[in-house]
């Protein structure tokens, strides 16, 4: 287990916070760590940036990031990794698609290499780590596009040579099955579920057979669809196979 | 080229690595993806009779030689096993670990299991760190021996014992696992991590079991003892990460041996990693086939009759 002193802790919006934390270990853009409140849990969490110093960025949705939260610099936090794979080196023209809390692992690449982002929320109080520039979808109209994010990059995906995708399965699901598979756009997913061990031995988070923690959590296009599961089905803490509302079985 | 292939009870594998419960067998495609690498039997994560989440995490924390784990016995319960397994391709090659607090509890689940078109259990008789299963129930002589008599009694299962280290003298154990297949030797080592600027344990159930590199000695230690005494079939597990830690455990009797831990470091290279050393072992060293090493080392009462 590492240990590493809060920089600075911001927040964001609402309920996402920006926690900078200072650490030697050397990480790549798309990569998570496994943060563990002490006497509590432990959960992985992307990084938000790679680059000197580290962050994560995250929000508060159960009793650990709630803690994380009130944390002030100075303080510890504890932590293992970084583990997982990370995106690969991007060229020519750049698309980022975030929703969800996903742009926290895209901003670790949108620091390194310019493109243009998608963003998407529900409502304009739930976006984080906007600027200006970005493109942004809210289901409400309440900012920007008024529609998902999967709408308003869809029409298009033809502009660019690499793509970069991170938010929640059913999201990413329905972007997959709208666009065009034979594009010419390099398309790659950070893909997220429950993780319990990080290092690709418990099984929590495979998808047929496939672990999203050591194989991933970064896949291309290609992989993903020889995914069954993917969007369809996933396992509960006891390993149990549930479905995604919605799913075509 | 030498030949690999193995017996373990009746049961014929091409060859001697095996996948140990609890290590990326949760899901049947994981399961799938290990044979298709290379393991010649896996064996699943311990199911019980209903499900369970298993505890939260931290559920593992490395250790220089190797790992503690806690994870709880997390297991979707046998209904929505057999749910699962209904059309899986690779029933015979897989077998099935199950767990419980009493003897009918592993004789309904050995039915459960056999009616799902399986033939071999492996009776997790030693978890660590769950009240009430495991090692609580594997750590008596006459409960070990009833479990398996009821089983055997009213199942045609193939059984595999898999025995606690955890235990003043396992070779008793392993006599009254007498009417089993075979027996597995060892299940993980009570243990606890410390992390000393929290000043809080590493798992979040305190207690947990350890496995991996550190514990190779105590497993070898336990699979030579119960060879020497008993001259059953061993299937050898604890600490194994190379071919070499292989042929150790087959030199004190183990006819296959199992890996999990290994993972951490071979990942699912493992598997012709160990089973490619064990070949050009046996060929430089002028044996034509692995069951000519078995237990070389070991004078038992068996061999005496060979």
């Amino acid at each position: 287990m590492l240990h590493a002193k809060v920089i600075s802790i911001k927040r964001d919006n609402k309920d996402v916070f920006t926690l900078v934390f200072d650490s030697k270990i050397s990480a790549e853009p798309g990569q998570f760590i496994m943060i563990w409140v002490p006497g509590g849990k432990e959960i992985p969490m992307s990084l938000s940036s790679t680059s000197n110093p580290l962050a994560i960025t995250f929000r508060t949705f159960g009793e650990t990031t709630r803690t994380l939260a009130t944390l002030k610099p100075g303080d510890r936090i504890f932590f293992r990794g970084p583990y997982g794979n990370s995106y690969p080196k991007p060229t020519g023209k750049v698309a980022y698609v975030g929703g969800g809390t996903g742009l926290a692992s895209l901003n670790s690449m949108i620091l390194k290499y310019d493109g243009d982002v998608f963003a998407g929320a529900r409502t304009k109080d739930d976006l984080f780590l906007i600027r200006d520039e970005y493109k942004v979808a809210t289901d409400d109209g309440s900012l920007g596009f008024k529609g998902t994010v999967v709408d308003l990059f869809v029409p298009h995906l033809s502009e660019y040579n690499y793509v970069f995708v991170c938010g929640p399965e059913p999201m990413v699901k329905s972007l997959i099955d709208r666009i065009d598979k034979k594009a010419k756009a390099k398309i790659f997913f950070s893909l997220e579920r429950l993780m319990k061990c990080g290092v690709g031995i418990c099984d929590s988070c495979s998808i047929n057979g496939i672990r999203v923690c050591k194989d991933g959590t970064i896949f291309e296009l290609q992989e993903v669809l020889k995914m069954t599961e993917f969007g369809v089905s996933r396992r509960t803490e006891s390993g149990k196979i549930e479905f995604f509302a919605n799913a075509k079985r | 080229m030498a030949s690999i292939s193995t017996k373990v009870g009746n049961f014929s594998i091409e060859n001697p690595v095996i996948l140990a419960s609890g290590i990326l067998d949760e899901t049947s495609g994981s399961i799938l993806r290990s044979l298709r690498s290379g393991a010649g039997a896996v064996v699943t994560k311990s199911i019980g009779i209903s499900e369970r989440a298993g505890y939260p995490t931290p559920v593992i924390s490395e250790v220089k030689t190797g790992l503690l784990n806690a994870v709880g016995l997390p297991n979707p319960g046998i209904d929505n096993f057999v749910e699962e397994y209904k059309d899986f391709p690779e029933k015979k090659r897989t077998v099935v670990s199950i767990f419980g607090g009493s003897v009918e509890e592993f004789v309904t689940l050995s039915r459960r299991v056999e009616a799902a078109g399986f033939d071999k259990v492996e009776l997790n008789l030693s978890c660590p760190h769950v009240q009430g299963v495991g090692s609580e129930v594997g750590q008596d002589v006459d409960l070990v021996e009833e479990i398996i008599n009821e089983i055997k009694r009213r199942t045609n299962l193939q059984i595999w014992s898999k025995l606690t280290p955890n235990v003043t003298d396992i070779v008793s154990l392993a006599k009254a696992s007498e009417k089993a297949d075979a027996l597995v030797l060892i299940n993980t080592i009570r243990a606890i991590g410390v992390e000393i600027y929290s000043r809080k344990f590493a798992l979040s159930n305190v207690v947990g079991g350890y496995s991996g590199p550190g514990i190779k000695p105590v497993a070898l230690r336990a699979v030579y003892d119960v060879y020497k005494e008993t001259g059953k079939d061993i299937v050898g597990v604890g600490g194994i990460t190379t071919w070499e830690d292989a042929i150790e455990f087959f030199l004190l009797g183990a006819r296959a041996i199992q890996v999990g831990t290994a993972f951490l470091y071979d990942d699912y290279r493992i598997y012709s990693d160990i089973k490619d050393g064990i070949n050009k072992y046996l060929d430089s060293e002028g044996f034509s086939k692995l069951e000519d090493i078995v237990g070389v080392m070991v004078n038992n009462a068996a061999r005496k009759g060979d």
